[in-house]
């Protein structure tokens, strides 16, 4: 490892002291049924999304690639992310699992309408842009072949 | 445009035949590049850094034992803090997401089976990776379960929460450590670079490199508008997905009720008195039109919850330190307040000298003109600057020195 600069090992070296600190803390303050349940999720977060998430992206992606017209995919791949993200990150609030019949100032607003909101206008952002590249006749509708088809390697 | 390179198998690993692996070369996106994945990897490390920074600020704040006193002002200070700590959290979420995207082929990257040292290095690179990750996605899943006050799990949050934190940063840092060269050239060189490529991805799609950038930042913008209500004001109008819109009764939200905390209006009764015990365990005792009778400070405070949502509010009532005077209480003295509360955490909380002596720490006997409702800690409550709002506490029944 003669190439490796001092500033990195250094950084390495400081990484790995936080991380066992971490890992001390981690494991030294909870019962074994409490380290379990963090193990769990720990290694949950990791496999539905390499698993799922991962592959519900690629998926979509692809059939995206195959059923969108040329003039549609960009705006519909940016679309794509903005939705797709916020609908991830709106779960708990969409499903108000958290909320208490004691307390209604918690999870106070209509997320189901909220949410519907900004797909309405994402789509409508994603419809506007795909029309107006259809009619400047293809040339700021990206690349002619268009297809994206990743993970298919036939 | 190179052409792409035959995927080269001689290196897959010996898996049994069958199994529908994919190898890293047949991702062929030229978006999934270390020049994407850098520019938004130095993003999600600084909202990795903020989120870091600021829960330590909180973990100490909420520490009884603090060698170091935790400041009393700014007032604002901890609202602050926690809802950057919870906004960066947010917009952390998309810049997530995209990263893991960028860099999910080399989640098949092959071993390099047979070199025993080459197979060492790649596998201890490959584990700090899967503690990053792991850590990365629970920190921002537990985050953001925790403002929905949802809580799915049998471990306890805090603790939790905060030992992952480390443990992450850890990760974050040795990934940056065994990445730095590439990180360099990446972010000083042009995003269109390919230098650093894997040889298949060199496909074109529907998006630009640039475009997946400023699309990143969209999604990540729209995260944090929708959100950050919770705790700024001015946004909450906008902000569709804020677990709180702000308001409740007296014109401010409530996080524990006093039917969960088990407390009735009939306790905070006449019967009810605050007692304040000094150090020679003497108590005096103020029944609430005792303190009613007492000078009335109004003070504009926030209540900021650790969850992240804060609300300011006008509160009136005695300043605790005319009361520790009257009782004999000499000032830097650290106290115990204790609630009426028989349910969950925090029933009984410490109040350090610093804190117990600040102009701005009341008694709040009335929130925005009214009597305090019983949900917001009637017949007393603690409001005190620059404080977790857990730490406000609420039913007070008696204030002891330690």
């Amino acid at each position: 490892m003669g190439g490796v600069s001092t500033t990195r090992s250094a950084l390495g070296a400081l990484g790995l002291l936080v991380g066992v600190y971490g890992a001390y803390l981690l494991l030294s303050r909870q019962d074994l049924d409490q380290l379990l349940s963090a193990a769990i999720w720990l290694a949950g977060g990791v496999l539905v999304h390499d698993g799922l998430v991962a592959l519900a992206a690629l998926g979509l992606v692809a059939l995206g690639a195959r059923l969108l017209p040329a003039a549609a995919r960009t705006p519909a791949a940016v679309g794509f992310v903005v939705l797709g993200s916020i609908t991830i990150l709106a779960i708990p609030m969409l499903g108000r699992f958290g909320a208490k019949d004691d307390n209604a100032t918690l999870l106070d607003r209509n997320y189901g309408l909220g949410w519907l909101g900004i797909v309405v206008l994402v789509v409508a952002a994603v419809l506007v842009a795909s029309v107006l590249r259809a009619r400047s006749g293809g040339r700021a509708a990206g690349p002619a072949t268009g297809t994206d088809v990743e993970g298919d390697p036939s | 445009m190179t052409p792409s390179p035959p995927p080269s198998r001689s290196s897959r690993s010996p898996l049994p035949d069958g199994l529908p692996i994919p190898s890293e070369d047949d991702f062929t996106s030229r978006l999934r590049s270390p020049a994407v994945a850098a520019r938004v990897g130095l993003w999600l490390g600084i909202s990795f850094g903020v989120c870091f920074l600021t829960g330590l600020i909180s973990h100490y704040a909420q520490n009884g034992n603090q060698p170091i006193p935790f400041p009393a002002s700014p007032f604002w200070g901890y609202r602050v803090t926690q809802g950057l700590h919870v906004i960066s959290g947010t917009a952390a979420i998309p810049l997530l997401l995209v990263k893991l995207w960028a860099v999910y082929p080399r989640l098949f990257q092959s071993m390099p089976w047979g070199n025993v040292r080459a197979m060492a290095v790649t596998g201890l690179e490959r584990l700090s990776i899967a503690v990053l990750v792991a850590g990365g996605v629970f920190m921002l899943l537990t985050g953001l379960l925790n403002t929905a006050q949802w809580y799915p799990w049998s471990f306890s949050f805090r603790p939790t929460h905060y030992a992952v934190a480390w443990v992450t940063i850890g990760a974050l840092v040795v990934h940056i450590a065994v990445k730095l060269p590439v990180i360099r050239d990446a972010l000083t060189g042009d995003v269109e670079d390919t230098t650093h490529d894997r040889p298949s991805a060199v496909e074109t799609g529907a998006l630009s490199r640039r475009g997946l950038l400023r699309t990143t930042w969209a999604a990540t913008g729209i995260a944090v508008l929708a959100t950050a209500g919770s705790t700024v004001p001015f946004l909450r109008n906008v902000s569709v997905l804020a677990v709180r819109t702000g308001d409740g009764p007296q014109g401010v939200p409530i996080n524990r009720s006093a039917r969960a905390a088990q407390v009735t209006m009939e306790e905070g009764g006449a019967g009810w008195t605050l007692d304040v015990v000094n150090g020679e365990g003497v108590a005096t005792s103020w029944s609430r039109s005792d303190l009613e009778q007492l000078t009335q400070r109004t003070e504009t405070l926030p209540i900021a919850c650790v969850e992240g949502w804060s609300a300011s509010a006008e509160w009136t009532g005695v300043r605790l330190r005319d009361l520790l005077d009257a009782a004999g209480v000499p000032t830097g003295t650290d106290l115990r307040m204790v609630s009426l509360q028989k349910r969950y955490a925090f029933g009984v909380t410490e109040l350090q000298g610093n804190f117990a002596d600040a102009d701005k720490t009341l008694v709040a006997l009335k929130l925005n003109g009214e009597d305090l409702s019983l949900d917001h800690g009637y017949p007393a409550r603690l409001i005190a600057p620059n404080r977790p709002g857990v730490l406000q506490t609420k039913w007070l029944t008696s204030v002891e020195v330690i």
